[in-house]
């Protein structure tokens, strides 16, 4: 059994890895120069991938605070840890694209444009969520407590949104694709989905270890303490 | 319903009759406000770069750390003696525990900005003839979003490691829209002398009805002794 999940793993990174070259090659051999951004703009390859990936690690993490609320099960609360934990690195992964390209297209690392607050203050929700994790020390109460505000912070997502949108804005809106760059744009999602999916999986089988390893200690302190207390008392 | 709202009022009442009694909270408040409008009158204003518009976001850093204290110490009252175990054991719902503070919290945060505005205003010389009873809308709405939030996570102060600092890291993330929409109102109302359209006023309604129905469905899960 546990052979059979080593190959997969193994099979899973390294189709991973292998679609991650084969779309590294496709974005400089295969799509034109965008005409005004010039080489630059193939960031864009990666940069709308991870920020489609974010929302759904975003999604996840939603899903199981909601679910921890109604079940009380804690592998919901380790599977939106994990959630977040991706969303977090994979939203940084989109600040440091963009302000790559920004630097590039507009001459600046960073303007309060709609797009880039809303990336940033996403951000700034799920650090935060992992901070609150990290703050309270009873795992029942971290758990409740951080459901409860993973789920206010996914409702603030949209509000975000909206409330950004109300600034005024440079970032490229609706654009239009050749069907080269579409292809290969379409393409890039696979070795970006996969990381994000593998790194979510990875980081819950993680936190089920950790739990694991904590109950334990948990319960054999508890055994111990009897002993010890009569030990005391003698 | 009727007997709700006696309850809510019943709870209000002991919460600012404690405020009145003891001035705790509503002193230390006020000042830290109008300090902080210094500092940042000090910072900003020597160098005349931001000019009279930047009185919004100096009175919006000042309500939000001014609110974020007040939400702290209505909390941390009902933590002392056991009180919330009491208030938890009587015979009402969360959900009306959570109006009464939410309704006290407001009534502190309308008596430090009615302090710290004159103050913001008079020191960055803000001109809020052209439309006051639109300032006062939008700030008001702003801060009903801002203490339903606020009221939700104070559940959270001292069940936690980090006491004072948490809630402030919490809750202002969480309302930056509501930061973000009602500078972005004012600054129209007052740079660009545009009156208050009623469809960006339905946006901050509409924000505020999220974060309140939100906030109340939550209280009760976070809330305990």
């Amino acid at each position: 059994m546990s052979m059979l999940r080593t190959t997969f793993r193994s099979a899973y990174w390294a189709i991973a890895g292998l679609s991650f070259g084969a779309t590294v090659y496709a974005v400089f051999n295969c799509t034109p120069d965008e005409a005004t951004m010039g080489t630059i703009q193939k960031i864009f390859y990666f940069h709308l991938p991870l920020a489609i990936c974010t929302f759904l690690s975003c999604t996840v993490a939603f899903v199981g605070n909601i679910a921890y609320l109604w079940q009380r099960r804690t592998k919901w609360d380790d599977l939106s840890a994990a959630a977040a934990n991706v969303a977090v690195l994979l939203c940084t992964g989109v600040l440091i694209t963009g302000m790559i390209w920004g630097r590039c297209a507009w001459g600046q690392w960073w303007t309060w444009s709609p797009r880039l607050t809303f990336s940033f203050l996403l951000w700034l929700l799920y650090v935060v969520y992992l901070m609150v994790r990290t703050s309270v020390t009873s795992p029942q109460r971290r758990a409740i407590v951080s459901a409860v505000y993973g789920i206010v912070a996914f409702l603030d997502v949209p509000l975000v949104y909206l409330s950004a949108s109300l600034l005024p804005d440079i970032h490229p809106g609706h654009v239009q694709l050749a069907p080269a760059m579409q292809l290969t744009l379409a393409f890039c999602f696979i070795p970006v989905t996969m990381l994000a999916a593998g790194l979510i999986a990875v980081r819950f089988n993680l936190n089920r270890r950790e739990r694991l390893v904590s109950d334990a200690q948990q319960s054999e302190y508890a055994a111990a303490l009897p002993f010890a207390a009569v030990g005391g008392a003698v | 319903m009727i007997r709700s709202l006696q309850q809510i009022g019943l709870l209000t009442a002991k919460d600012l009759r404690i405020e009145a009694r003891t001035r705790q909270t509503l002193g230390l408040v006020v000042v830290l406000g109008i300090l902080i409008v210094t500092v940042l009158g000090l910072g900003l204003g020597s160098q005349h770069q931001t000019g009279s518009f930047g009185a919004p976001a100096v009175l919006w850093v000042a309500y939000l750390f001014a609110g974020v204290l007040c939400f702290e110490k209505t909390m941390g009252l009902e933590r002392q003696d056991g009180a919330l175990a009491g208030l938890l054991l009587s015979p009402i719902d969360r959900g009306v525990i959570f109006a009464g503070k939410l309704l006290s919290n407001l009534v502190l945060m309308l008596v430090v900005a009615a302090a710290v505005t004159p103050v913001g205003v008079l020191f960055f010389g803000f001109d809020l003839s052209p439309a006051p009873g639109g300032f006062a809308m939008v700030m008001g709405l702003g801060m009903l979003g801002f203490a339903a939030v606020g009221t939700l996570f104070s559940a959270l102060v001292s069940s936690t490691r980090l006491q004072g600092g948490l809630l402030a890291m919490v809750v202002f993330p969480v309302i930056l829209p509501l930061v973000i929409v009602s500078t972005q109102l004012l600054e129209k109302m007052f740079r660009e002398g545009r009156p208050l359209e009623a469809s960006s006023l339905a946006m901050l309604v509409a924000f505020d009805a999220i974060f309140l129905v939100a906030s109340w469905l939550l209280f009760e899960l976070i809330l305990e002794p």
